[in-house]
């Protein structure tokens, strides 16, 4: 299985990942998800997030994710990329593509993927709400 | 021994920096270290249960004996995505 893994600061292009997609003839799903910064966050208005990360952590955990995506699907590549820093509302966040041979094979592994990484990548966010100055970061009780 | 420990997220602010040294006998796990660590900065006490460890990238449970060399992290829960 092919692996692309990027914890980036850089705005995620879809235009130039779309134009890098690689699949042999026997693949027939590609299923690929983005997700974007919502404008709320429980019930409150906010303006943005910022994302932190225990870089190395976050690349070996990925890495024990893809492992077992290999054995559960026959998964011709997954590509990942995640978004670090400040992002404004509507911004894309995570990028992520699977190509399989069948559909069914590309949505579990996609969402097991992500239910993962919700689960065990140590990756953090913290609102930016509307007229704050800086972003807090210890939640409010 | 004299171990390194990291904090992530929000626990920099809880504690007030980004790593400690702390000096540990031998023997010592990471629920000790995790309680001498509540003492120091009691602001992690609130924390306590659902607070992450990890020694170097791995996830490790609270029984974990620490090894000269470990380098331990404590962090919230993880928000990806």
């Amino acid at each position: 299985m092919r692996r692309q893994l990027s914890i980036t600061t850089a705005p995620i292009n879809e235009t130039v990942l779309l134009g890098q997609r690689s699949l042999s003839s026997d693949m027939g799903a590609v299923v690929y998800f983005l997700g974007v910064v919502r404008g709320t966050e429980q019930n409150s208005i906010i303006t943005g997030l910022h994302y932190e990360a225990f870089q190395s952590m976050a690349e070996h955990q990925f890495e024990q994710i893809f492992q077992e995506m290999e054995k559960r699907w026959p998964i011709e590549s997954v590509r990942l990329i995640h978004r670090l820093g400040m992002l404004k509302v509507n911004e894309p966040s995570l990028w992520v593509e699977v190509v399989a041979p069948h559909r069914g094979e590309a949505f579990a592994a996609c969402q097991f993927l992500i239910d993962e990484m919700k689960r065990v990548v140590p990756i953090w966010k913290k609102t930016l709400k509307p007229g704050e100055g800086r972003v807090p970061r210890v939640p409010e009780a | 021994m004299t171990i390194k420990v990291h904090f992530y997220s929000y626990f920099k602010d809880l504690t007030g920096c980004a790593e400690v040294w702390e000096t540990i006998p031998g023997g010592f796990a990471i629920a000790d270290l995790h309680q001498r660590l509540m003492a120091r900065f009691p602001r992690l006490g609130p924390m306590q249960k659902s607070t992450l460890i990890a020694v170097g990238v791995e996830y490790q449970p609270r029984d974990y004996v620490i090894r000269e060399g470990d380098e331990i992290s404590l962090f919230p829960p993880v928000q990806g995505g």
